[in-house]
């Protein structure tokens, strides 16, 4: 079994950061690109993204998520915390191609990482309206608040979509949690 | 708790796990906590990036941002390295030892002289030590060897080790453009499709004023044609010299025919009037399809 790279770069294998960014740096540019829907702030967050990642490679461990994952949590915590920090404002001019982006590919999310395949599975049986939310939200990063005026759902019922979703995908995944979190999700 | 406290205590870890939460909420999401919510969050925020995971895409980040993560990346590593020798890691238990004797010296005058008589101990037991470890062969020491610092890479470097991994670079040689006073620039620039990463080299390129101009570099490929041809990024040249600049397309490139570098106005621009083309190259060879 090839050692991790995050256990590598923990190492202080010079070579272990260019396979780093050879295998994860398209990624992270697209969630983070996805997220923030700016070039610029989406370059200086990925900056700092790997420095964190840099910072925490020591703390990786594959048997409580995979390297992929690990990576993608690390990203979305560093742009959640930009985008809380920022006043930024999705145009409605610019949800339309939002709005109508076809969701994703399983086969293209297979490649990315088992997760992603395994959470493309778990969405498809998710209600539409759920789906939307969720990608609204964690891939988009709209606020509830937009979500609702974009798609007319109350907040509320925005809110909920997205608590029962993510209940169902993270059930549906094999990821744990409480049976309360099942039934809530149904 | 019952069905209505449960679903705001998944809101809130669902809120948590998609937009963190503000210093209220976590405080209300502490003060329902019946256990678990720390494993609760932390399954749910491995489903939100499984989610987000599912829509990557096929694009590479900028050559010029990998640049400046690679140049974090070592900077940070020497960083490390130098903390490492200066302040050598406590043990936590030394740690919480020292930060409970502060507490104590603080909290009243006789636990102030528990303190000293403490004291007095560690220091007899100091002494002793001293003195068996003077009279007794110690222990032996092994050095271990420094830890090798990565150097940084230089963009010169960076560009000779994608010369090394794509297969598919393309090569063109810059001819100077139409801009009076400037004259004989030589160098080339690199391509790779499949790395969608390259890097131009000058010599006799004038340094300029960023305040005044920028030079911007335009990619023409099969994808956009000549009319609107691909921005490659603005960049500025604070030296005299040889100098390796790598390419910031903004847009994935396919098969570049041509290259121009134009100089615009501070900041770049989107459509260039190319009035002033300081640079081209033009690419003669493709290079040979993978076997």
């Amino acid at each position: 079994m090839t050692e991790a790279i995050l256990q590598r770069i923990s190492d202080g294998d010079r070579n272990a950061i260019q396979d780093c960014l050879d295998k994860y740096g398209g990624l992270v540019w697209s969630i983070a690109r996805k997220m923030l829907r700016n070039s610029d702030d989406a370059e200086d967050a990925v900056q700092e993204i790997f420095v964190d990642i840099w910072k925490n490679a020591g703390r990786f461990d594959e048997s409580k998520a995979s390297e992929t994952t690990f990576i993608a949590m690390i990203a979305r915590r560093r742009l959640i915390d930009r985008i809380r920090h920022s006043n930024r404002r999705i145009s409605a001019d610019s949800l339309d191609d939002v709005l109508l982006e076809p969701f994703t590919r399983a086969d293209k999310a297979i490649q990315v990482s088992v997760e992603a395949g395994q959470a493309a599975e778990a969405m498809r049986s998710l209600r539409p309206e759920q789906q939307q939310v969720l990608r609204l939200s964690i891939v988009q990063g709209m606020s509830h608040q937009e979500i609702s005026d974009a798609t007319g759902m109350p907040l509320g019922t925005v809110k909920t979509h997205a608590r029962r979703g993510l209940l169902h995908v993270r059930q549906t995944m094999g990821l744990g949690g409480s049976n309360v979190s099942m039934e809530a999700a149904i | 708790m019952n069905e209505e406290q449960k679903d705001i205590f998944f809101d809130l870890l669902t809120k948590k796990a998609i937009y963190g939460l503000d210093a209220g909420e976590q405080a209300q999401l502490d003060a329902m906590d019946p256990g678990n919510a720390e494993l609760e969050f932390n399954s749910l925020e491995r489903a939100a990036a499984a989610i987000s995971m599912m829509v990557a895409d096929d694009e590479p980040m900028p050559a010029s941002l990998r640049s400046k993560i690679i140049a974090d990346a070592n900077a940070f590593v020497v960083e490390q390295n130098e903390q490492t020798v200066a302040w050598p890691p406590t043990t936590s238990e030394d740690d919480t030892g020292y930060a409970a004797d502060r507490e104590e010296r603080s909290s009243g005058s006789w636990l102030g002289w528990l303190g000293w008589a403490s004291a007095a101990v560690a220091c007899i037991a100091l002494a002793l030590n001293l003195w068996f470890t003077r009279v007794q062969p110690g222990p032996e020491i092994v050095k271990t060897p420094p830890v090798e610092t990565p150097r940084l890479l230089t963009t010169a470097e960076l560009r000779d080790e994608m010369l090394k991994a794509a297969t598919d670079t393309i090569k063109a040689t810059w001819a100077t453009g139409n801009v009076k006073g400037i004259a004989g620039i030589v160098g080339d620039i690199v391509w790779s499709d499949e790395k969608q990463a390259g890097y131009m080299t000058f010599k006799n390129l004038p340094a300029n004023d960023p305040n005044a101009y920028t030079y911007q570099l335009w990619i023409m490929d099969e994808n956009q044609g000549d009319a609107t041809p691909i921005d490659g990024g603005t960049f500025d040249v604070n030296a005299n010299g040889e100098v390796v600049i790598p390419i910031n397309a903004k847009l994935k490139a396919k098969s570049p025919h041509l290259f121009a570098v134009t100089m615009e106005k501070p900041g770049g621009v989107v459509v260039s009037k190319r009035e002033k083309i300081v640079a081209l190259a033009t690419v003669e060879t493709k290079p040979k399809p993978a076997a």
